[in-house]
């Protein structure tokens, strides 16, 4: 197992946010969270990247504990996290934007050389810049970009840290339809090519069914099934939870 | 074959800005302009605008480049004017190993306030600065007065320095030059840092210090070093101030210091590299102007002051960067 939580706790208050929760993921697969809005899916994430520290529970990675760890040192041992609300760099270039979270690997107080006489990093730059399909796009100021692209500047950035395991808080928050179709595609190709571990957490069923190797259901702070997706799909309790009988005189 | 064309392709990154392009020119303009400055204006107002804009891109590498408001900037410059002074008054060193000290002592503050202050963000890293710098003011006026002289300036003998040359610092004119050259290397020195790897990580914990710490930069770290080298040179620009008033005095601890490196750096652009230094240029060229003609030239600043910002409200030089972008915007895309 690369990354597991065992019986992790976040408690706000009286407020149990994530309740007990087991999850592990092996090497290069691609694993879902979903959940409906409130279930805890970030809270969750956060507390495997490193954001909050777990009230009860620990998060092992490559067979260390890390649930004391800081999000930086998580950072730096291979755990990366994209966020749910578009967070760059918005004055700086889309390559800068990348270029500085590579360089985050190699080099931070050196206050001599110059930044961009680093080519491996450059070269990495513009390789991860393809993969998102922004490479023509590195001289524009990133506050300029649409939201699909920062969307994919956010995920380029988080490559460029060279993630062993990738956390993708909901990516196509915000996409359309067709750009969201797009974006499913990227990630699954991600994962194939480069050989990722990523998490994805959705609230958006479709999205993940056609790409994921395994589906998390949370509910509540607490963990509903987990299985793969064809199972999840035909899972009653999962459908309940979704279809709840509350939401019926909504959707009337 | 195709992997290899494949690479080359990769490689063709244009990295700089055109800011930053411009920014470069504008600080080689700027430092050819130094060059004549003392035959525009006067000597001693030339000599004072170096060392101030010295002090004010020092203080913007921490208001501009990293994002971290600090009220206690005198402590700095009054660190550097008194270390530097009192190893000639009392060790009858040299300039330039007074010079030495006075990095040291603006180091020195910088560590005192990093440690206390480097988690602390916005309003709360500003008052402790202020808070250290103010007790520094204190102490310089009343327990310390056997080694500061108190409100009596610690005043310097006439100085000269003789390596690598001979320099006579009591000649206006050689004392500019000798200032101008530490200042336009230490201004090259600051631009180089900020074209460091460890300067764009500032850049990145200004834009976004949570994306920055979660790619894995040690956000603590990096600015406690900031704050060393804004220490650092704000204590340079102390001990060429000793040098150029022939004293330490009091008056450069005093809180209203910290308060005018922060108007001549928003006046000129904190987004900027040169902005400060050109904002310092025109704020004591207004200032000594409006002096010749009343002794309320705090007020006349004052509204000068705010007609600029109204203007200019990223700053003079930062609205001409601003105003040339969006120039530039049609064109480029």
């Amino acid at each position: 197992m690369l990354l597991q939580t065992k019986g992790i706790c976040k408690h706000f208050g009286g407020l149990k946010a994530v309740d007990q929760v087991d999850f592990s993921i092996e090497q290069g697969k691609l694993k879902s969270i979903i959940g409906p809005n409130g279930a805890g899916k970030t809270t969750f994430f956060n507390l495997v990247s490193g954001l909050y520290k777990p009230t009860h529970g620990q998060v092992t990675f490559q067979g260390k504990d890390v649930s004391h760890a800081s999000m930086n040192e998580r950072s730096q041992l291979g755990i990366t996290k994209t966020y749910q609300i578009t967070s760059i760099f918005p004055r700086l270039s889309v390559f800068e934007n990348v270029r500085l979270a590579a360089q985050s690997r190699v080099s931070m107080f050196n206050s001599w050389r110059k930044a961009y006489s680093y080519s491996a990093i450059n070269n990495r730059t513009m390789e991860i810049l393809e993969h998102v399909g922004l490479a023509d796009q590195q001289g524009r100021t990133a506050s300029e970009l649409s939201h699909g692209e920062k969307r994919y500047l956010e995920i380029g950035i988080a490559l460029a840290t060279e993630p062993t395991i990738l956390l993708l808080d909901e990516p196509t928050a915000g996409m359309s339809p067709a750009e969201t179709v797009e974006a499913t595609h990227l990630i699954r190709k991600l994962s194939n090519e480069l050989k990722l571990t990523i998490i994805l957490i959705e609230h958006d069923i479709s999205v993940v069914m056609g790409i994921s190797d395994e589906v998390m259901v949370l509910h509540e702070g607490k963990k509903l099934a987990e299985d793969t997706p064809e199972k999840i799909s035909a899972n009653e309790t999962v459908q309940n939870v979704y279809l709840g009988k509350g939401a019926e005189p909504c959707s009337r | 074959m195709s992997a290899k064309q494949k690479t080359q392709e990769t490689t063709s990154y244009k990295p700089y800005s055109w800011q930053a392009i411009l920014e470069f020119r504008a600080m080689w303009v700027v430092l050819a302009l130094g060059l004549v400055l003392p035959f525009v204006i006067s000597k001693p107002l030339a000599t004072e605008i170096m060392v101030y804009a010295l002090f004010a891109l020092a203080f913007n590498l921490l208001l501009g480049h990293t994002g971290i408001i600090s009220f206690g900037h005198a402590g700095y410059l009054g660190a550097g004017a008194y270390a530097g002074a009192m190893v000639v008054y009392y060790g009858g060193v040299g300039v330039w190993v007074s010079l030495l000290a006075a990095m040291a002592g603006g180091t020195l503050v910088a560590v005192l306030i990093g440690l206390l202050a480097v988690k602390r963000k916005g309003a709360y890293f500003a008052m402790i600065s202020l808070a250290i710098a103010q007790m520094l003011y204190f102490l310089a006026l009343s327990p310390f007065k056997r080694w500061t002289d108190g409100e009596d300036s610690l005043k310097l003998p006439p100085l000269s320095v003789d390596f690598p040359f001979h320099i006579d610092l009591s000649d206006q004119l050689s004392l500019y030059y000798f200032v101008f050259v530490i200042v336009a290397l230490a201004v090259l020195a600051q631009w180089r840092i900020l074209s460091s790897p460890f300067g764009h990580a500032l850049k990145g914990i200004r834009e976004n210090e949570d994306r920055i710490r979660a790619c894995g930069f040690d956000i603590t770290r990096i600015k406690f070093l900031s704050i060393i080298y804004s220490g650092l040179f704000s204590g340079l620009a102390g001990g060429l101030l000793a040098i150029y008033l022939g004293a330490a005095s009091i008056t450069i601890l005093f809180w209203m210091t910290s308060g005018i490196v922060v108007m001549q750096t928003v006046l000129g652009g904190t987004h900027t590299f040169m902005g400060p230094f050109i904002g310092t240029a025109v704020f004591l060229y207004l200032r000594n102007n409006i002096s010749n003609y009343t002794d309320r030239w705090e007020m006349w600043v004052g509204a000068m002051f705010m007609a600029l910002i109204l203007l200019f409200p990223e700053g003079i030089w930062g609205t001409i960067v601003q105003k040339i972008g969006e120039r530039r915007r049609p064109s480029a895309s």
